[in-house]
């Protein structure tokens, strides 16, 4: 785990390039290092370079989806934690999707994603 | 699927789990070619059997074995005798290997073994998941303990066998309160809590379990990413307690005396449970034609004694067998061929052995296709048997596949 007081660094692993682009603006103004991945397979390329604090996957990807690389992650990783954001709420039945840490259903309003971040980051600090 | 507190589960709610995939270490070497499920017992049987008659006469039909150690041998039984099940109407046994779907690794303890295959129950989406051990010898309706899991509402339930508690200490122990739910988890205690009002009981986890699907998911989940042995009986259900809505079953004789179950460990915890079933009074009946315990039966004709040297006391024969001379006291399985002047006691022969003439056994287990020569001797001198065999703290030789004499 990161030293307290070092900036925290999120995983966006997110399909869409002007999604993001939006999230990387926002949560960088949030005072977080991001890192981006555009599919799954990325995703867990990336991870394996260099673990981060936390990632944010979206499911419906092309080449892999994000239950599969949230899968694959947590075999090797099994305390980084995960949110789900997704724009449908129905991947909530799934079970592979308990397996992350939340499950956020994306919004224009970035709230619940933002508090769900420095939750689980604080949490974690605890832990 | 919703789950109806109310109405019976129809079997479409159900989907068992037997957990197979026990490497049988201290079996070795029966285990040296096959998994502790595939091991044979009793003539014609092979462990995995009373489970899976178990399974069938409890109307239980939708049945995923979680295999991983030498699992062909496993694999060829439940296709030969246990293909019974009809696909169409959603009933099926299916050995399930490993898959790695997420992981690089196998099967990690018994809720690991779960937890790999959440994909399964996504799939299936059952109410209910019972969970069984393919390695235990005992005879069970699994009906009434789902019944139970019903009525108390439980998240889980937990069969406890009711035990003498002065034997207890080798076990999982439970302690429970007034209304049966489980308020702790001991793992082989010096001196096994008792149960409520029976001081000399104590209750003992048998490795059966129902979840509700939710339950079971989040658990083996939550596990997962705990630093455990990912054991149900050891991580996953002490945790479990802890929010409450765990109950036990308890599993006796209706007459209130002690039910057969064993966990065929040990070399000497077979040998044992199989001789159990020359008594004269069975632990349970194989006879039963209520409860049959179903097998895969060779084509062989039936077992043939010969004339006059022919002699056979206090054992189990199976088809195909053929007796020149005295079998006391032992377990034949199909096909065996016992030749002239031999003398076999307190033995367990596996299928398509050939003992030659004027040869005696004592306390030995024969695995299959073995050919003892003729004036062969063990089990009177345990110094010599030793030598060439591995021979048990209490004396039982075991002859493994594959040994050549010359």
């Amino acid at each position: 785990m990161r030293d307290i007081g070092k900036m925290a660094q999120l995983l966006v692993v997110e399909d869409e390039r002007s999604l993001r682009e939006l999230y990387q603006l926002e949560l960088e103004s949030e005072g977080y290092e991001i890192l981006l991945a555009k599919d799954g397979i990325e995703a867990v390329e990336l991870v394996e370079k260099s673990p981060p604090d936390l990632i944010i996957m979206d499911i419906r990807m092309p080449r892999m989806d994000g239950l599969e690389a949230m899968g694959k992650i947590l075999d090797r990783y099994k305390k980084i934690p995960v949110i789900i954001h997704t724009a449908y709420q129905g991947y909530k039945d799934n079970f592979l999707s308990w397996n992350a840490d939340a499950y956020v259903v994306k919004s224009s309003d970035m709230s619940e994603l933002k508090a769900k971040i420095s939750e689980i980051l604080t949490h974690k600090k605890n832990r | 699927m919703i789950l109806d507190w109310e109405r019976q589960p129809s079997p479409r709610d159900l989907l068992t789990l037997i957990l197979a995939g026990g490497q049988g270490e201290r079996l070795h070497p029966l285990t040296k070619d096959r998994s502790k499920p595939a091991v044979p017992f009793a003539g014609s049987y092979r462990i995995i059997d009373f489970t899976l008659s178990n399974c069938l006469n409890s109307n239980l039909r939708r049945i995923y074995l979680l295999t991983q150690y030498k699992s062909q041998s496993l694999d060829r039984h439940l296709r030969n005798g246990w293909s019974i099940h009809n696909p169409e109407l959603g009933e099926f046994i299916e050995p399930v290997p490993p898959q790695r779907r997420f992981s690089t690794n196998w099967y990690d303890g018994t809720a690991d073994a779960v937890f790999q295959n959440i994909y399964l129950l996504q799939q299936q989406k059952p109410a209910l998941v019972v969970i069984l051990s393919g390695d235990h010898v005992y005879r069970m309706d699994y009906r009434p303990l789902i019944r139970f899991h019903l009525e108390k509402k439980a998240r889980a339930t937990i069969a406890a066998l009711v035990y003498p508690r002065r034997l207890s200490s080798f076990f999982g122990i439970m302690q429970v309160d007034s209304n049966q739910e489980v308020t702790s988890f001991v793992e082989k205690p010096a001196d096994p809590p008792a149960m409520p009002g029976r001081p000399n009981e104590s209750l003992v986890n048998m490795g059966v379990y129902v979840f509700n699907t939710e339950t079971l998911v989040r658990a083996v989940i939550e596990d997962s990413k705990m630093d455990s042995t990912h054991d149900f009986g050891r991580d996953v259900l002490p945790a479990l307690v802890q929010g409450g809505g765990i109950y036990a079953y308890f599993f006796e004789k209706e007459d209130g005396t002690t039910a057969y179950w064993r966990d065929i460990g040990t070399l000497e915890s077979y040998y044992q449970a199989e001789m159990d079933f020359l008594q004269e009074n069975p632990p349970f009946d194989l006879w039963n034609p209520n409860w049959p315990i179903r097998s895969y039966h060779p084509q062989v004709p039936p077992a043939w004694i010969a004339p006059r040297e022919g002699q056979v006391f206090n054992s189990l024969v199976s088809s195909g067998c053929r007796i020149h001379g005295k079998v006391i006291h032992s377990i034949l399985s199909p096909s065996v061929f016992v030749g002239e002047n031999t003398q076999i006691t307190d033995s367990i022969i596996c299928n398509d052995v050939t003992i030659g003439d004027g040869a005696r056994l004592r306390k030995a287990i024969v695995d299959k296709r073995i050919k003892i020569p003729a004036g062969f001797v063990v089990g009177e001198d345990p110094e010599a048997d030793r030598e060439r065999f591995l021979v048990t703290e209490s004396g039982i030789s075991v002859i493994p596949t594959g040994t050549l004499f010359d």
